[in-house]
């Protein structure tokens, strides 16, 4: 079973990791072409211009982008940060509820199969793809920055883990989401708009002091780039909290799979 | 002592206030072929849903072989075959692919039934199931539901979409099943392939099984339908226990299984002014059942 449950899921896995891989595909490509002497002093007399709130809300005080690798740790990371997220939340959302809104479920639980196990092989074929995307991210944009110049390969190699910090909770708590639904029909607006939700959520606590423990109800907050890059470490704490809710969710849509009607 | 492989006992299943069934009990023994009957909404699919685990039950319990059914226990799957009404196979695979992936879950070689029976039902293995008409999706799933050598079958509509050549071979194929000591459930509201398939019929409707008996009885005409004009009519009604049919000031028309003999023994101690009695069909006990 769970290598069909690869088989199906391998497609989707595959067009999100395109997506990100030809994203900085052309910005490695386009990057040196762009960067000249003179388009570091207008980006440097732009950045003047933005609130440092702003600034602080994107990593771009702490990084410049007036180079491949400094886009990488800011814009780059948050669109990774991004497409991971709607990735595992996608997943999440579908790898169960497939079943039921093709009926195939109906012939599934008709062979002498647990529920458990049905869920397992589900949870572990997308855990692995989860981890497949980042890891072939990292790789592909350690290859690229191998060509274009100096790195900090220890801050970057942290950098390309931290999705996988937010990308476990996310599909986690959308898997757990999904084992109350019956169609796949909804689930696609659920998922974009939670990483959404935390996303912002993120970015606002950023903007003011005021309203920065906004921050803690947001699963984006578990990725922490700024640490990573200011301090070169993953703070272990956004670690266990990342495990601690994904076991949480997956726990509880155990039990209530279990207990699911489907029909 | 007949074997028994099924056993239902005062099922109920409620969808939040819905009724899905109300109360259903029946037996089947080793070798039967269970005409389960009734119109859309009964709760037939229902109740077969329940025995599969696709749903829980509100109440009740549901035995194979004197075992109580555990949704999640997979020695009890194993010896269960199962064949949707409407049936949603995985798309993106041949028949030979899902036949191969069918196989997987059981602990057995398959391969000589799933053979035998690709052949009776003339089934090109190499064609990919999101290619195939309602009638071939149906043909595959009656191999999906018969490869592992099910001691109960569970036939959910098994002839809809099938051309009366390949229902006469399906038919054949169940009876075979049977001489081999198969137990089937056939849920169906097709009336002639019931009654010269079954050994038994269950009738439902609302959720409740109103009528069970063997086609024996019932092809033998202990089903009548019976008029009478008394003046006892309120005493007779109350005696007899039947379901009226009509009723019109002293007359009421019952439909009766009770044998003629005794039947007459129980009307001797009334005053009758008139008695008519009637031969009913199955299709005419269907009918009146579930008007």
């Amino acid at each position: 079973m769970i290598k069909r449950e690869f088989k199906v899921n391998y497609k989707s896995f595959i067009i999100w990791t395109l997506v990100l891989i030809i994203m900085f595909l052309v910005v490695f490509l386009i990057y040196p072409f762009i960067i000249t002497d003179d388009t570091v002093k207008n980006l440097d007399e732009m950045m003047k211009v933005f609130p440092p709130e702003l600034l602080k809300a994107f990593n771009m005080d702490i990084s410049s982008i007036n180079s491949a690798y400094g886009w990488l740790k800011t814009e780059g990371f948050m669109f990774v940060l991004l497409i991971v997220g709607f990735y595992s939340s996608i997943l999440g959302n579908n790898v169960l509820l497939k079943e039921e809104s093709d009926k195939t479920i109906e012939y599934l639980i008709s062979l002498p199969i647990k529920r458990n196990k049905i869920l397992t092989n589900k949870i572990i074929v997308s855990i692995t793809y989860i981890v497949l995307m980042v890891l072939a991210i990292g790789i592909f944009n350690y290859i690229a920055l191998l060509f274009s110049g100096d790195f900090n390969q220890k801050q970057y190699i942290l950098l390309s883990i931290t999705p996988i910090l937010i990308a476990f909770p996310m599909f986690s708590l959308n898997l757990f989401i999904s084992s109350f639904l019956h169609k796949t029909k909804k689930t696609i607006g659920i998922s974009l708009g939670l990483v959404f939700f935390f996303y912002l959520l993120s970015v606002l606590s950023e903007l003011s002091s005021k309203i920065e423990f906004i921050k803690y109800f947001s699963i984006y907050t578990l990725s922490d780039t700024r640490n990573v890059i200011t301090n070169i470490n993953i703070n272990p704490i956004n670690i266990l909290i990342s495990i601690g809710i994904s076991i949480f969710f997956i726990i509880l849509t155990y039990v209530n799979y279990n207990k699911k009607e489907l029909l | 002592m007949n074997e028994i492989i099924l056993e239902i006992k005062h099922l109920k299943k409620y969808y939040g206030k819905t009724v899905g069934v109300e109360d259903i009990s029946l037996k089947l023994n080793k070798g039967d072929i269970y005409g389960f009957i009734g119109p859309n909404g009964a709760g037939k699919s229902t109740t077969i849903r329940c025995i599969i685990g696709l749903i829980n039950i509100t109440n009740g319990d549901i035995f194979f072989n004197g075992k109580k059914i555990d949704k999640d226990d997979t020695s009890i799957k194993e010896k269960i075959g199962y064949l949707p009404s409407e049936i949603n196979l995985y798309e993106d695979l041949t028949i030979k692919e899902l036949f191969d992936y069918h196989a997987l879950f059981y602990k057995k070689d398959l391969s000589k039934r799933r053979k035998e029976l690709s052949k009776l039902l003339k089934i090109d293995e190499s064609k990919r199931i999101d290619d195939l008409s309602l009638g071939n999706l149906k043909k595959v799933g009656i191999v999906l539901s018969l490869m592992h050598e099910p001691e109960l079958l569970i036939l959910d509509e098994p002839t809809s979409g099938l051309d009366p050549i390949m229902q006469s071979v399906f038919h054949n194929i169940l009876l075979e099943e049977q001489k081999k000591g198969t137990t089937i459930l056939y849920s169906s509201h097709v009336l002639s392939e019931v009654s010269s398939l079954c050994n038994k019929i269950g009738f439902i409707k609302n959720g409740i099984i109103i009528k069970e008996d063997t086609i024996e009885n019932i092809n033998k005409n202990d089903y009548n339908y019976l008029t009478i004009s008394s003046s006892d009519i309120e005493k007779i009604k109350k005696e007899l226990n039947l379901t009226i049919k009509e009723e019109n000031n002293n007359t009421a028309k019952f439909i009766s299984d009770i044998e003629i003999n005794t039947l007459l023994k129980i009307l001797s101690k009334y005053n009758i002014e008139k008695l008519l009695i009637e031969n009913i069909s199955l299709e005419d006990l269907f009918e009146e059942y579930y008007k």
